[in-house]
């Protein structure tokens, strides 16, 4: 069977959704601010008759018609950064500033932190944190093909980082990965409730320490690229004792509020102001998204 | 600092920002500001920059970005630190045209007359920087890392027809 089935009832249009999730998604790209400024990268595609529209909530996001993005010049200088649509949204909510200091706890292929470092303007400091020594590689030549200067790179596991405060940090789990497969088949065949039950010990556990991690008032960002509310609205549900929500809003964007009943349990009602991203509303991936305030 | 132990304990040792700024000012000319506003490290043969900001005391995998290889002599400086700082640079650069840049993307050598000093010089295309070549003997050869070098049509091709 499906395994999306078990989500007919809380994803609005299901049909529609699974027609769109069957279909490639278009090639995307961030342009990258710390080497090549929009006007004068956007002069650079029409001078070479490249293909592109940019984002209607995101000036810096480009979807591309081109068929390898990866090979063209102003990837290999560093000029933009092929990125999904949805992955653009979480540094966003995480909202950092030049001089902070922010924590990326789940880090490769550092997409997510190259934008934070361009957000912060290459000031201030971010660590990058990813266990993984064969996904360290990605992450650091992303970073320094993209001029990054402000990530140092760590490699613990997440739920032992050692206690230094950060203002912000942003948890973007492990996760059964769902709403990737649209990119191409094979996540659908290893999804089910019991492999995000596995998962979701993990991620609860990323999310505690993140929120221990973080100062008082600081903000804390969990998203994953899934549809299960085991991996989402369970996990953040667990630590609304320590932070509370904050109603993510991104004008273009269109998303579903966080789901507050699952298998006849009523959640948290709070978890309404998290996001869900879903293919068919923007033709993307999928993707939760949830802002924290830690108390 | 101590530059020796470092190459035995492989661990981030930090390094004068002079020390690395007159490297690349008499190398390339680039005016000794240009290194204001970061720290350096050296680990084993590589040295590191990172923005000048407090790092809390754990453990690093990476801090910045790897700037420069100690190794051999001439030092070498990587593709990724010329992008930011070799725009600065005042003397051993090359500039190439449309034709011989892609070239160099490929990461090819190209045969080129050039009044630079032999070694280690900052390749420009349009005003922008590409990377890293090493110039000697009216040769210039590509030190673009492999997996940002752009695939080379002709190859391809003839791998094809095969
Ligand atoms: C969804 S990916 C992160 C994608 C990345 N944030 C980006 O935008 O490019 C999750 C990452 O978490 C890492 N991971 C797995 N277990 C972890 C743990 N215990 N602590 C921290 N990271 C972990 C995985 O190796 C993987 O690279």
């Amino acid at each position: 069977m499906d395994p999306l089935q078990r989500y007919r009832e809380i994803i609005p249009n299901f049909d529609q959704f699974q027609r769109v999730q069957s279909l490639p998604l278009p090639p995307t790209a961030r342009i990258n601010t710390l080497k090549m400024d929009e006007p004068r990268l956007l002069e650079r595609l029409d001078e070479e008759g490249i293909g592109y529209k940019t984002f209607s909530w995101y000036p810096l996001g480009l979807k591309l018609d081109v068929e390898s993005p990866g090979k063209l010049l102003e990837n290999l200088l560093g000029y933009i950064h092929i990125q999904e649509e949805l992955s653009m949204v979480p540094p966003l909510v995480l909202g950092p500033r030049p001089g902070e200091r922010v924590l990326d706890l789940c880090a490769s292929p550092g997409s997510k932190t190259c934008q934070i470092s361009q957000m912060m303007e290459n000031k201030g400091l971010i660590i990058a944190n990813e266990p993984s020594l064969a996904r360290v590689t990605p992450l650091r030549s992303n970073c320094e093909r993209l001029g990054v200067m402000n990530v140092a790179i760590t490699r613990y596991d997440g739920r032992n980082f050692p206690n230094v405060p950060f203002d912000r940090v942003l948890v973007d789990a492990p996760c059964s990965s769902e709403g990737r497969e649209r990119k191409g088949p094979g996540v659908m065949a290893r999804s089910n409730c019991k492999r995000s039950l596995d998962l979701q010990a993990l991620q609860i556990d990323l999310l505690k320490n993140a929120l221990r991690l973080a100062r008082s008032g600081g903000v804390v960002v969990y998203s994953t690229c899934t549809y299960a509310p085991e991996e989402n609205e369970l996990v953040v549900e667990s630590v609304l004792d320590r932070a509370r929500l904050e109603k993510i809003s991104i004008p273009g964007l269109k998303d579903c509020p966080g789901i507050t009943d699952w298998n006849g349990v009523h959640l948290d009602d709070d978890l309404q102001l998290s996001s869900r991203y879903y293919p068919h509303l923007n033709n993307t991936g999928g993707f939760y998204v949830a802002k924290l305030v830690k108390n | 600092m101590s530059p020796s132990s470092s190459r035995i304990r492989n661990i981030f040792e930090p390094l004068e920002p002079s020390y690395v700024a007159d490297l690349w000012n008499s190398r390339f000319g680039i005016s000794l500001s240009v290194f204001l506003g970061y720290l350096f490290f050296r680990k084993a043969q590589s040295v590191w920059a990172v923005n000048d900001n407090c790092l809390p005391r754990i453990s690093y995998e990476a801090i910045g970005m790897r700037i420069m290889n100690l190794k051999d002599r001439p030092w070498k400086p990587t593709t990724s630190a010329l992008q930011v700082f070799g725009r600065h640079a005042t003397k051993n650069v090359i500039h190439l045209d449309s034709i011989n840049a892609m070239i160099f993307l490929e990461g090819k050598t190209l045969v080129i007359e050039s009044n630079c000093e032999p070694g280690y010089v900052v390749v420009f295309y349009r005003g922008e920087v590409l990377g890293c070549g090493l110039y000697s003997h009216g040769k210039l050869v590509s030190q673009i890392p492999k997996e940002r070098r752009m695939a080379s049509v002709v190859e391809n091709g003839a791998c094809e027809d095969q």
